[in-house]
Formats: structure tokens, C-alpha cells, sequence
């Protein structure tokens, strides 16, 4: 279905968003902070999807992104946060985020996120 | 010095009277001398003449005495006069010396009590009011520094609310996630295990949900807790919240009935938020109920506004616990809450929440007949509202 670049700190977290993606017929790869994340675009090329914790010790989603984005990576992608929306102070407008996932995961929410990013563009 | 004179003015009475007394014994004692002249015959014409002057010099001496005497009264009646003119002044004075001082202290202590803890006194003036001064400044100071400490608790509260909040969101992600992994494969676990999985995930859906009105309330007081109104259709709104709850009320065996009135417009709102509140208002109907309970959501257009009311045929609420209903922590009976296990938030989460939207939310109840809770929602969000 889709290939999607998963970047959390918890290992367990990692496990379990694998599980259940790989159950739904994804393929993922992980990555535990915003440097792994960067490099791994890098040397493996952008996934469909990248599914980014906001908040990463070493070099956050955010920052990751940021990283992405100024060197035109263009791949859609889902921030996964503690915080609800609202408390992240700003909505990094200039990052072009499609959308917010808010922990504890609902996982029917981020399968229909992920199914509406991979819908195949009705343009093409 | 004016009350001096008056003094003076006494003395020199007493000396003149003293005088005057003086000289009338001496001239009483001339006349006798004379008249014992008169009588032993020696001089009869110069005696009687010495007798006829004693009498007119003590005339003379009473006329001095009696024109002294008013003189001086006079002096002294002006010096008195004089005295408590200047008294007065005086007096007057120390009043109005006392008057600004006093009136700025009204003042300050107005605006003290009113919430201004920046309200001071310009000390100056009597010693008295000086002090006075002293003190209110140092009480307006002391209170300041609490108030200023107070602010800083209440913000290590909402920040240490928020960080513990977010430091318990990861775990609870991994057991809520690994528990409902586990029912997907439901069919390879006993019925016991299942069971358990299900305990698992029942009572961390409900640490979440404490959590999320905890975060809620923080945000509240801190006045943080926002809304995002948008264009929304008031019948897909409510279809969504009964739709979510659905499943709850079937596994209670109760009815759950919706009555939405054709053609409800348009309203601004914060869809999340006012679906917050109805599934708030739709569990608590659900926990609060007994199996088999009748429990509807009615819709209608009211003027400027629509009313949403979610009604139960349940034990209702006594009217003591009805006033107090939207505070927070409160909850029902001991023996029911033991029961039901909500977290006492969310109607008061759900109080603010309406109130940002610019609307009113109430509840009116027949113990023993059931409950009506009632939401009126303005279709547009006012400018500039606060929840309280």
C-alpha cells in the first residue's frame, strides 16, 4: 500500500505503530530522532509518507521536517504529538503539515489520514 | 501670645483692684484721723476740710477703679476673643492637614479592594497620618507579594499539569495500543483473557479521559482553553455525537433516540468541542441510567439559536446536588460514582466550553422521573466571550 517512514524516541511506541501498520499492509521503516529521519531519506530516498513525532531528544520531528522541506523534499506528512492540538504553540504553517495525530493514538483516525494522503491524485 | 494678653490683662486687673483697695484704707484712715481732730476741736476747718477731700479722693478712686476695671475687661474679652479665633484657626488647620491624607487613604483603599494591589499612599503630612500612611503601604506591599506568589503557584499548577499530562500520554499510548492490538486477535485469546484485555482497555480509556479534562482545566484556568469555530452543519454535529455513543447505550440495553428538526441551519462552532460536550452529556446519561432507560437528543431552531437538549428517564438528581452540578469535582451519590467512575470534570469542562462558543448550558430535574440537560448555541460566536 503505502511506504511510510515511522519516527518515534520509544522503542515500544516504534513496535507498535510497525505492528499495526504492517497489519493494514503498509511497509515501514522506523527511525528513533530527526537525524536518523533526515539520513534515511537521504540515503534510501523519500517514503510516500513520513509519520514524525513532534517531540524527539537530539533533533525533533519538527526540526526534521524543517530540515526536509529546505532541501525540497515535498513528501506529505502526519506529526504524531503528546500535546492536543492547539498546544503546540504554532501550526508550522511554512511546513506544510497534513495533519496532527494526537497520543494516545486512535488508530482508525491515523489509517484514514494515511488512506486519504495515499489516495491516488484525481489529477493524474 | 493673643491668650496672653488675656493673662496680662487679668493680672493687671487683680494689681489695679489691689491698688485701688490699698488707697481707700489709706484714705479711710486720713478721714478718721481727721475726724478725731474734728472731735477734740483742734482745727475744726481744716478737719472737716480733710474729711470732705478723703471722701472725694475715694470717690475718685472708685470712678479710676470702675473705668480700669471695664478697660481691662475689655483687654481681656479681646485677648479671649482673640485666643479662640486663633484656636479655631488652628483647629482648622490640623483638619485640612488631616483631610487629604485621609481622603487619598479612602481612596487607595477603594481601589485596593477593587484589585488594584499597585494602589499606594503618598505619606507625608501629621505624624499621625504619616503612620497611618506607613502602614497601608506596607499592607498593600504584603499583599502584592502574596498575590504575585499565588500567580506563581497557580502557573508551576498549570505547567506541572501539562508536562505531567504529556510525560503520561507515552505510556498510556503503548498499553492502550498493545491491549487493542491484542483484541484484534481476539479470537486466539480464552474468553478470561479477552476479559481482561477488555478491563485493561476500559481503564486506561478512562485514565486518558481524566487526563484530557485535567489538561482541559489547566488550560481553563490558565486561559489557555480556546475554541476554533467554523461553519458547521448542527444536524451533522449531533448525528456524529449520538453515532459515537451508539454502541454504549446498546450495550446497556438502553434507547437511544434522536429528534433533530428538518432544515437546522448553519452554526459556528468548534465541531470537537461541542462534540466534547454532547458525548460528555450523552456517557454521563448512559453511566448514570439503569439498563433499559430511555434517553433523547432533541433539536430545534430557537430564534438566534439552536436548542439542543439531552433528556433521560433515569433517578434524576436531587435538587441539592442540581445547583452544584456544573462545579467541578462534583459528582453524584457516593454509591452511584463508585459505580459510574467519571472523573466530576467534564461538566464543568463542558460549561466553559459552551460559554466560549457564546451560549448557555443548564439542567433541570425531577428526582425519581429523570433529567434534562439543555445547550443553547448562538449560530454565530459572539465577538470577545469568556468562560467562567
Amino acid at each position: 500500500m503505502a511506504r511510510i517512514l515511522v519516527a518515534d524516541d520509544s522503542e515500544t511506541i516504534l513496535l507498535l505503530l510497525r505492528t499495526r501498520l504492517e497489519m493494514e499492509g503498509h511497509e515501514v521503516a522506523t527511525a528513533v530522532d530527526g537525524h536518523e529521519v533526515v539520513d534515511r531519506v537521504r540515503t534510501a530516498g523519500p517514503p510516500d509518507i513520513l509519520l514524525l513525532d513532534a517531540m524527539m531528544p537530539g533533533k525533533s520531528g519538527i526540526d526534521a521536517l524543517r530540515e526536509l522541506r529546505a532541501a525540497g523534499v515535498e513528501t506529505p506528512v502526519l506529526i504524531v504529538s503528546a500535546h492536543t492540538e492547539g498546544d503546540n504553540g504554532t501550526d508550522h504553517a511554512d511546513l506544510a503539515i497534513d495533519g496532527y495525530i494526537s497520543k494516545p493514538i486512535d488508530f482508525d483516525q491515523l489509517f484514514t489520514k494515511i488512506a486519504a494522503l495515499t489516495r491516488p491524485d484525481p489529477a493524474a | 501670645m493673643l491668650t496672653g494678653l488675656a493673662v496680662i490683662g487679668v493680672a493687671r486687673f487683680l494689681q489695679q483692684r489691689q491698688d485701688y483697695e490699698n488707697a481707700t484704707a489709706r484714705s479711710y484712715q486720713r478721714e478718721i484721723v481727721a475726724r478725731n481732730r474734728l472731735a477734740q476741736g483742734r482745727h475744726p476747718a481744716a478737719a472737716r476740710a480733710a474729711v470732705i477731700s478723703q471722701q472725694h479722693q475715694r470717690q475718685a478712686l472708685r470712678d479710676e477703679i470702675s473705668s480700669e476695671t471695664r478697660d481691662t475687661a475689655l483687654l481681656v474679652g479681646a485677648g479671649l476673643i482673640a485666643g479662640l479665633t486663633g484656636a479655631a484657626l488652628l483647629f482648622t488647620g490640623l483638619i485640612s492637614s488631616m483631610r487629604r491624607p485621609l481622603e487619598d487613604l479612602v481612596d487607595a483603599s477603594g481601589r485596593l479592594a477593587g484589585g488594584d494591589l499597585d494602589a499606594r499612599v503618598k505619606v507625608g503630612g501629621l505624624s499621625e497620618t504619616a503612620t497611618l500612611g506607613g502602614a497601608f503601604n506596607e499592607m498593600a506591599e504584603e499583599l502584592q507579594r502574596r498575590a504575585g506568589e499565588r500567580d506563581q503557584l497557580d502557573r508551576m499548577k498549570d505547567e506541572f499539569v501539562l508536562t505531567a499530562s504529556h510525560e503520561l500520554r507515552s505510556p498510556l499510548t503503548s498499553v492502550q495500543g498493545f491491549a487493542e492490538l491484542l483484541l484484534l486477535e481476539r479470537e486466539k485469546l480464552t474468553p478470561k483473557q479477552a476479559e481482561t484485555v477488555e478491563v485493561i482497555l476500559d481503564n486506561t480509556r478512562h485514565l486518558v479521559r481524566l487526563l484530557n479534562d485535567l489538561l482541559d482545566l489547566a488550560r481553563s484556568d490558565a486561559g489557555r482553553l480556546t475554541i476554533r469555530p467554523e461553519q458547521t452543519g448542527a444536524t451533522g454535529l449531533i448525528e456524529d455525537a449520538v453515532r459515537t455513543m451508539r454502541a454504549q447505550f446498546d450495550a446497556r440495553a438502553q434507547e437511544l433516540s434522536q429528534e433533530i428538526e428538518p432544515g437546522l441551519p448553519q452554526i459556528e462552532a468548534d465541531r470537537d468541542r461541542i462534540r466534547q460536550v454532547l458525548v460528555n452529556l450523552l456517557t454521563n446519561a448512559n453511566e448514570y441510567c439503569p439498563q433499559g432507560a430511555k434517553i433523547g437528543v432533541k433539536a430545534r431552531r430557537a430564534g438566534a439559536e439552536v436548542e439542543i437538549d439531552v433528556t433521560d428517564d433515569g433517578p434524576g438528581i436531587p435538587e441539592q446536588q442540581l445547583e452544584h452540578i456544573f462545579e467541578r469535582f462534583s459528582r453524584g451519590d457516593a454509591g452511584e460514582t463508585q459505580r459510574v467512575g467519571g472523573t466530576g470534570l467534564g461538566l464543568a469542562i463542558s460549561k466553559s466550553l459552551i460559554e466560549l462558543h457564546g451560549g448557555t448550558i443548564g439542567a433541570e430535574s425531577t428526582p425519581g422521573e429523570g433529567s434534562t440537560f439543555r445547550i443553547r448555541l448562538p449560530l454565530v460566536v459572539p465577538a470577545r466571550v469568556e468562560a467562567t
